[in-house]
């Protein structure tokens, strides 16, 4: 299961679609995507930091606070520059910027950090 | 050379609608690209869209650079021109079809004081305003001028009116539509390559010919020997 955490419907479409065969759930908020979490842990979760309401760090902090959800990688997709930060700590294995990123650095993301090669080339 | 007070607080309105069109950009972008996954269908209007977005995005980038002149936030260092010219041109091949553009290196000196960022900005500013109207060859030449090292895109594009051309060059006129007679091409990346230039201490100018106009900048070249 991937999780797609944007409070652009449309964008958290592309991302979804773009994760080809995989099970994706999108969330608008971190809210919801906490929610969520307590039903079941992502294997991977696809973020953007500036969300409606609290944002994309909040939901950062509340997965390493947690040892089940602390392991989770986290691929932040943003239009924020977050150049030389280092947010290893948090999770974070990749930052996507939204302006640059295409279709297929989510397929990588997904190959790279699932391993689930086969439903996506499907 | 001091900055226009009003145009401080021009910037930054500038730049918080910057920030706003952003995001809606980037979306823009990424439904065309979804679009080529679904369907290779119109295949064309697919990459004029992603082509379009890009060069938005690319200004709106460029604005947001505009706030952090004020800052000083970009730091003037030994920058190869090759590997500038080399990568602007590798990115915006897309605009030009084969052969339209054309990159000639009569340089011997090969390092400048810039800022590779900056500098990029510039040099793709003018490539893309002159892509906009190639309807014929667009050269890019890297030649030693003086103590200095000159970068000059040539377009054949109609003119632009000098008078247009000194008040961007003052730092006036950013946001007052396209330049004129060229739909497509943008009087704002020439605004911004000409705060850009005057960040860097480079010299950005325009020579009108009778079939187009000559965009350049003009650096000082680094003391330090080149290891390129």
């Amino acid at each position: 299961m991937i999780y797609v955490v944007d409070s652009d419907p449309i964008m958290a479409e592309c991302v979804a679609r773009a994760c080809g065969g995989c099970d994706v759930r999108i969330m608008t908020d971190a809210v919801a995507a906490v929610q969520a979490l307590a039903e079941g842990v992502p294997d991977l979760i696809f973020l953007e930091i500036m969300l409606v309401g609290p944002d994309g760090f909040t939901l950062l902090n509340e997965l390493v606070s947690y040892e089940d959800t602390a392991k989770v990688p986290v691929v932040i997709v943003t239009g924020l520059d977050l150049a030389g930060r280092d947010l290893s700590d948090y999770g974070v294995v990749k930052v996507l910027d939204k302006s640059k990123m295409k279709p297929a650095d989510i397929r990588w993301c997904v190959e790279r950090f699932t391993g689930v090669k086969e439903e996506i080339s499907a | 050379m001091c900055y226009n007070g009003g145009m401080d607080s021009e910037v930054s309105d500038i730049l918080a609608a910057a920030r706003e069109l952003k995001m809606p950009l980037a979306t823009l972008r990424q439904l065309a690209l979804m679009l080529g996954e679904m369907s290779t269908d119109n295949e064309r209007i697919r990459a004029e869209m992603v082509g379009v977005s890009e060069r938005a995005i690319q200004q709106v980038n460029d604005l947001m650079r505009l706030s952090k002149l004020e800052d000083g936030l970009f730091e003037m260092e030994p920058v190869g021109v090759r590997a500038v010219c080399g990568e602007v041109t590798r990115e915006i091949a897309e605009l030009f079809n084969k052969g339209e553009l054309m990159v000639e290196y009569r340089n011997r000196t090969s390092v400048v004081t810039a800022n590779y960022e900056l500098l990029a900005s510039v040099v793709r500013g003018f490539l893309a305003n002159a892509a906009a109207s190639a309807s014929d060859k667009v050269r890019l030449t890297v030649r030693d001028a003086g103590g200095k090292v000159e970068i000059a895109v040539r377009d054949r594009g109609p003119a632009l009116p000098m008078e247009v051309w000194r008040e961007i060059r003052k730092g006036r006129g950013a946001a007052q539509g396209p330049v004129a007679m060229r739909p497509g091409a943008s009087r704002l990346a020439l605004y911004t390559a000409s705060r850009f230039s005057r960040y860097m201490h480079a010299e950005v100018g325009a020579v009108r010919h009778r079939d187009g106009t000559s965009f350049y900048v003009r650096l000082p070249r680094s003391e330090q020997r080149s290891f390129f």
